[in-house]
């Protein structure tokens, strides 16, 4: 089965640790690198900090590529993707379990996956539909798939987060696919600037070294016109057609 | 202030993360939750668990006094103190 949906990249943000604007992206993305190993944070001090004192750096780096695409634009949908999600606080929790400790509440809600647009929500007055989407290796591709579904269904653009946090030690035997934490916001618009089309595959397509959000991202600022990713059966091909 | 006033503004800071707030900030009178503070339900249960936690005493969430021992840092100390002489 063959699909292909169309639409325009209006804006996009970026952040990962020592990466903040677009010139730190290009020097990135024209020689890309594992980042050290960094506690920093993106700055949110443009939330009130009664509000903002219990985002995690997950959440921060959420509100800080999302925060500027949204401005002036209320009534904007918002399609949040992460693979692996909080991983810091439910591995937290979970050492509580284990040692029968009572769980922090705080903790424990704001661990759902659903929680960034929780907050999101919360902290702009925003009403729209939003989504928190888990896919495993093409969730970037899935979210893309639900943001044109709701441009189609006539909204003026819709918000599209995709962030990874760097999971605790402990997870590593497991997850191979976050060499550093980062966070891409892409502003989706009607529109045909590019083209997004999935074929089936069989057999093996070689892995790319770096998180396909940020390959993505390399495309966009090395002016290139096709970004390739395969996911288990799935190629799909992004095209700029201008 | 006593030590003990002390330490509970100091436990309000630590365990809801108020970044911005030092224990001068917090007067023993003042009310913690919706007005003053303004700290909302979730940090009520976060307060619960620290305070049960740090002094060792039980608190029951369905009580309907545990309310008014919650008002402020003032009735925190008294009820904490009572429940450690109990």
């Amino acid at each position: 089965m063959n699909f292909v949906i169309n639409f325009s990249i209006a804006q996009w943000r970026a952040w990962a640790p020592g990466l903040e604007s677009v010139d730190d992206w290009q020097a990135w993305s024209r020689q890309p690198v594992v980042l050290p190993a960094s506690d920093a944070a993106p700055d949110v001090s443009f939330l009130p900090a009664m509000q903002r004192r219990r985002l995690s750096r997950l959440a921060r780096m959420a509100f800080s590529v999302g925060w500027p695409l949204a401005e002036g634009r209320p009534d904007l949908p918002l399609v949040f993707i992460s693979r692996h999600g909080e991983t810091p606080r439910t591995f937290e929790i979970l050492k509580d379990l284990a040692a029968d400790q009572p769980l922090s509440p705080t903790q424990f809600s704001l661990s759902v996956h659903n929680a960034v647009i929780g907050l999101w929500s919360i902290m702009r007055g925003e009403t729209s539909e939003m989504t928190a989407l888990a896919a495993t290796g093409d969730g970037l591709e899935h979210g893309v798939l639900e943001a044109a579904a709701l441009l189609n269904e006539g909204s003026p653009a819709v918000l599209l987060v995709i962030t990874e946090e760097q999971p605790p030690q402990v997870y590593a035997p497991w997850v191979d696919d976050v060499p550093f934490p980062y966070a891409m916001g892409l502003l989706l618009t009607p529109g045909d600037d590019w083209r997004l089309d999935l074929c089936a595959q069989a057999g093996q397509w070689p892995g790319s070294d770096w998180p396909h959000a940020l390959d993505l991202l390399r495309t966009l600022l090395n002016d290139e016109t096709t970004c390739q990713h395969a996911w288990k059966n799935r190629v799909w091909t992004w095209q700029r057609n201008r | 202030m006593s030590d003990l006033h002390r330490d509970i503004k100091q436990l309000i800071i630590d365990a809801l993360g108020l970044e911005d707030i030092g224990i001068d900030d917090i007067g023993d009178d003042q009310t913690l939750f919706g007005e003053g503070l303004g700290l909302d339900s979730v940090d009520a249960l976060e307060l619960g668990l620290a305070i049960q936690k740090k002094y060792g005493i039980k608190i029951d969430a369905d009580a309907k006094d545990t309310r008014n021992h919650f008002s402020n840092v003032a009735s925190l100390a008294a009820f904490v103190s009572a429940k450690q002489e109990a």
